[in-house]
This record gives structure tokens, sequence and C-alpha cells, in this order.
């Protein structure tokens, strides 16, 4: 009897001190950051792919910290430099840019393909029927 | 089994239910027996369509009627069409409204009924991929018996727009519960080629082109693809090795700009069997690069590396016509 108690006693303190209080902090959604020069891998006009078709490869807009600048223009929602932010920095759904007095928003994705982060923008830059989706990758 | 196994009881029955198969595709049929519209109307005016459907049944069911048609995206008619019908099993005029875009379509794998009526429909033979099908589905859901003929007679009111266009209208009828689940299940009716007398480029559906624009609907500030295809017509470019764009834009501004050198710029790509291809942006195609100043239209050639060789619209030496606009 003696000896059930002492088991007993030895797997109720195993049980007691195995215990430990489950962390259920939520890691925290980093701040969606594009700094840098991003060129066009893929270009799309009202689902048909353009990208080997029209010349896209010497494009490039460069973020920085509130301002953008773009080189060799092709149709995009702006084509001169200015200023840019997200509706949100975290959760970002739509990306302001405005150059002057003009504004452009866009509808923005931000994936990571391959390990690499996308950003995805879908805007129309002639008439308001055709929509253009372009994915941008930053350059090393 | 011995009498099975007699070819000619086996004759008999092979033939007993060849014909209750046939008994049953007959019996579910949907057709548009006929339609009548006017071979033409002008810009801006409605076509009165008539349909005249038969519905054939082998066994009672209650439904939807659903009338869809094919028209060119440019008369934005979704919204403006009026159908409405009478028929052999109800009193008066029945009204019909739009199936909103998205809603599913029975037996359509989750495909709405603009999706599944391309898929499963098509075209109708129009060369230019800017059409659309508008569906409709009755007010009213219709019990309909057994073994029975039925007919409805539905009427449409087509809106147009001043646009000059010729387009091969479509028309489809079937019901809310079997959809377009096999070819008795519904009837189809493609016309000739429509003509709505408009203003401004004739956008042809209906016959091969030596030069099409796509998208047909955009701006200077749009990437324009300019097809060539050799092969429709006789022209002097169908045997051409290389194929350069000459045009001529003119801007807002009231002059003009040609650019008609053959060179990388203007060579199109070569897609085999005398297709030819090329994706420009007009604004720095014809170096525009002032903000202000846009391209209202272009007019263009096809020539060979000497330029001295020119297709123009039919093949001859009047130039294509491009004009930039939206919808």
């Amino acid at each position: 009897m003696k000896k059930f108690i002492g088991i007993a006693s030895f797997l109720l303190l195993l049980v007691g001190f195995s215990c430990k209080k489950e962390n259920t902090a939520t890691p925290a959604e980093p701040v969606k950051e594009i700094t840098g020069s991003w060129r066009i891998i893929k270009a799309l006009r009202n689902g048909t792919d353009l990208t080997t078709r029209f010349d896209f490869s010497a494009f490039r807009i460069k973020f920085s910290d509130g301002n953008y600048t773009i080189e060799n223009p092709v149709p995009f929602i702006v084509n001169k430099p200015g200023t840019w932010k997200f509706d949100d920095p975290v959760y970002p759904f739509n990306i302001s840019f405005r150059t002057g007095s003009d504004s452009a928003t866009s509808a923005i994705q931000y994936p990571v393909v391959g390990g690499v982060r996308n950003l995805v923008v879908s805007f129309s830059p002639g008439c308001q029927s055709n929509i253009y989706e372009y994915t941008l990758q930053k350059e090393n | 089994m011995k009498y099975f196994k007699s070819t000619k009881i086996q004759n008999y029955l092979v033939r007993i239910l060849a014909t209750m198969i046939v008994v049953i595709i007959i019996s579910c049929s949907m057709t548009i027996d006929s339609v009548v519209q006017p071979p033409s109307v002008n810009g801006g005016e409605i076509i009165p369509v008539t349909l005249n459907v038969k519905i054939e049944t082998n066994e009672g069911q209650t439904s939807k009627l659903m009338i869809a048609v094919l028209v060119p995206k440019i008369w934005k008619a979704s919204q403006k069409i009026k159908a409405s019908f009478t028929s052999s099993v109800s009193s008066g005029p029945q009204q019909m409204t739009l199936i909103p875009a998205g809603t599913a379509a029975p037996k359509g794998n989750g495909l709405d009924w603009p999706a599944y009526l391309a898929n499963k429909i098509g075209n109708g033979g129009n060369l230019i991929n800017d059409w659309e099908w508008i569906a409709f589905y009755s007010n009213a859901d219709y019990a309909l018996g057994g073994n029975k003929t039925e007919t409805a007679t539905v009427s449409l009111q087509i809106p147009t727009t001043d646009d000059n266009v010729a387009f091969k209208l479509g028309y489809v009828v079937a019901n809310s519960t079997d959809g377009l689940s096999g070819t008795d299940r519904y009837g189809s009716y493609f016309t000739g080629c429509f003509r709505v007398n408009g203003s401004g480029d004739l956008i042809d559906f209906c016959n091969p082109q030596l030069a099409t624009v796509e998208p047909r609907t955009s701006q200077d500030n749009d990437i324009v693809t300019i097809n060539f295809d050799a092969g429709v017509a006789t022209n002097k470019l169908e045997t051409s090795s290389a194929i350069y764009l000459c045009g001529k834009g003119f801007t807002t501004r009231g002059d003009s700009v040609v650019v008609c050198a053959a060179n990388q710029q203007s060579k199109l790509t070569s897609l085999g069997a005398g297709r030819w291809r090329m994706d420009i942006w007009p604004r720095q195609f014809f170096m525009q690069t002032n903000d202000t100043t846009h391209l209202t239209r272009i007019e263009y050639y096809f020539t060979d590396i000497t330029g001295n060789v020119k297709v123009g619209y039919g093949g001859g030496n009047t130039p294509f016509v491009f004009t930039f606009k939206c919808q």
C-alpha cells in the first residue's frame, strides 16, 4: 500500500509540474515594407497575358519613404513621380498615388510567391473597361 | 431465354428501345422555331424581336422560362432590354426579369448564366470578342403537364446605340430546372448579319477582317493590339515574310504625327498561317509626351520592309481607321 501511495504521489507531482501556461499571444503582423526598386514580372490586360508581348523590361518604380519615382514608363496607374501611401500599413488593400494635384488608387495584393514578396496592382490607364493587372517584384 | 437469343426478337427489342429513347428525347425538347426581326435599324433605335418557341414535355415539371440574347457589349443592353411572352399555359403577357450576374445557372457547375451560355453555346460566329449573353427568367414559375406540347411567343425590345455595327444576334430558350444540361433541354437560334446603321467606323463582327484592334474600345494610354490576318482576303502582302505598321496619329491639338519607318519598333510578330500581331502603346508609338495632348484616332497601313507595298482597308489603298473612345 505504501508503495502504491508513493508511486501515485510521484505521478501527481509529475503531472502538476508538467503543466505550463500556454502562450496565446498572436504574433504581430509586420508592416508591409515596399521601399526599393520594383519591376514588372507579369502583365495582364483584361485577362490576356501581355508579359512577353510588350516590352516592360525597362520599367521601374522606386518607392522610398512616402515618395516614388518611375523610370521608363509604360501604361500604369501613374506616370509621374509623387507620393504614395497604403490605406492600412499592416493590412493594405489599396495603394494611393499622388502626383501634383492628381491622385489615383489601386487595389493591391501582397502575396509571397516562391519565397519572394510580390505586389499585384490593378488599374485602368485608358478606358475604364480595360483592366490591367501588373505583378511587381522587388529587385535585389 | 431461347426467345431472347433469336435474332428477330433481338432486333425488335433494339427497335423498341431506340423508339423509347427517341420518344424521351423528343418529348423533352425546347426549340426556337422561328425568329422575326428586321434586317437592320438605324443607330439608337430599338430592335423589335419575336421568338416563336415550342416546348414538348414527357413528364410534368414546374420551372421558370429562361430567354437569353447575344448582343454586342457596346450596346450596354442588360438593364435596357424589355422581355415578355405569351404562352399556351398562361393568360396575357408574362413579364421577364434580368438574371443578375453571378446567379448560378442550374446544372452549370457554378457558372452564372452569361458564362454558362458563352461556354456551351458560344459566340454565334461573331469574330470580334466583344459580345455578351444577357439572360432573363420569367417572373413566375409554370407547371407543365407530361407529354404536352406548349408554345410561347417571346417579345424582346433590344436597344442599340449610335454605333455602326454588323452583328449576328443570338437567342437561347431554356428553363430554370434543366439549364443547358442536354441539347434537347434548350433551343438556340442565330440570325444572319444584323446591321445597325449608325455613325463612325463600322464594327464588323460578321466578316473576317484583314485588320482588327483589341481592345475594341481603347484610349491612347491603353496597350493596343493590332492584328493583321493576311489570309482572309486577297492582298499584296499575302506572301510577305515581314510586315510593318505605317501609321498616322491625329491629336487633340489638331495636328498629326506620321510613323512609317520599317524597323524593329514597327515590325509585327508572326503568329503563323498568315497572321501577324503587334502590341503598341499609342502615346509612345506616336511620340506624344505632352500630358494634355491625346490621340483621337489613327490611320494605318501594313507594309513590307521597303515600305513600297502597302495594304489598307479591304486590301486597297485606303487606310484602316481606329478611333480612340470608351464605351
